[in-house]
């Protein structure tokens, strides 16, 4: 299933619901479910920030099998490669934390595999997450 | 839908899905706290980095006062996204019984 998406924090209700309905219709549990919405919006959240004067839509596509596949696609975004370590310090200090950065971080460690390509201003990020019924 | 109040008790109270759509509202909120405050968590569903952006800010104003925020009844995933986030260090957390 795919769907386009305008670029705006506001399409992320729809975007939740789009999502919800294809895992629901899977009977997946909320600890896949939980996961693939918050990769998601991660995801969907860089692609409006980092690309604040592109007008084109965000492609979402969703699959799900003996794990679900989530890619999203942006057109004319500049390229923002989410499979590259951050350094982040989850063991700082309160003083020493500043908000912001954990979103990649969440990621990566909330997903199974995650690829990006980037190639003529096409960026398009995949992820999978067991859907926990690769034993069934 | 995300909805912040106070509780009869005191306690704030958090119900819904705290995503980057819903921050201004929260976040409005926060600004308010003064002092130590519990942010009841047991009807919310969902937190994402933005909504953490918000707790830690929120925490690092309150810090200055030697004052805080303790997190009560939270629910298993957003316990995970805390405990990769490092929070767990830096809140009082308590996960939902």
């Amino acid at each position: 299933m795919q769907r386009e998406f305008p670029r705006h924090l506001n399409s992320l209700a729809g975007l939740y619901e789009f999502t919800e309905e294809i895992m629901k219709a899977h009977d997946l549990p909320d600890g896949v479910r939980f996961p693939v919405h918050l990769a998601m919006e991660e995801l969907f959240v860089n692609m409006v920030h980092y690309n604040p004067t592109v007008t084109t839509h965000i492609e979402v596509g969703i699959d799900v099998a003996d794990q679900v596949t989530v890619s999203l696609v942006d057109n004319g975004g500049v390229e923002f490669d989410v499979t590259t370590k951050r350094d982040v310090d989850i063991d700082a200090p309160l003083e020493e934390r500043t908000p912001g950065g954990l979103g990649i971080h969440l990621i990566q460690n909330l997903v199974d595999s995650l690829e990006y390509q980037y190639k003529d201003g096409r960026g398009e990020v995949i992820f999978t997450k067991g859907s926990g019924k690769e034993d069934v | 839908m995300f909805e912040i109040k106070y509780g009869d008790d005191g306690a704030v109270l958090c119900r819904g899905r705290l995503d980057a759509a819903q921050c201004e509202k929260a976040q409005g909120f926060m600004d308010e706290l003064e002092g130590e405050n519990t942010l009841d968590f047991g009807d919310l569903e969902y937190i994402s980095s933005a909504g953490l952006g918000i707790l830690l800010k929120t925490q690092k104003r309150l810090a200055g006062s030697s004052a805080g925020l303790k997190i009560i009844n939270v629910n298993n995933h957003i316990f995970d996204v805390f405990r990769y986030s490092g929070f767990h260090a830096i809140f009082d957390i308590k996960a939902k019984e």
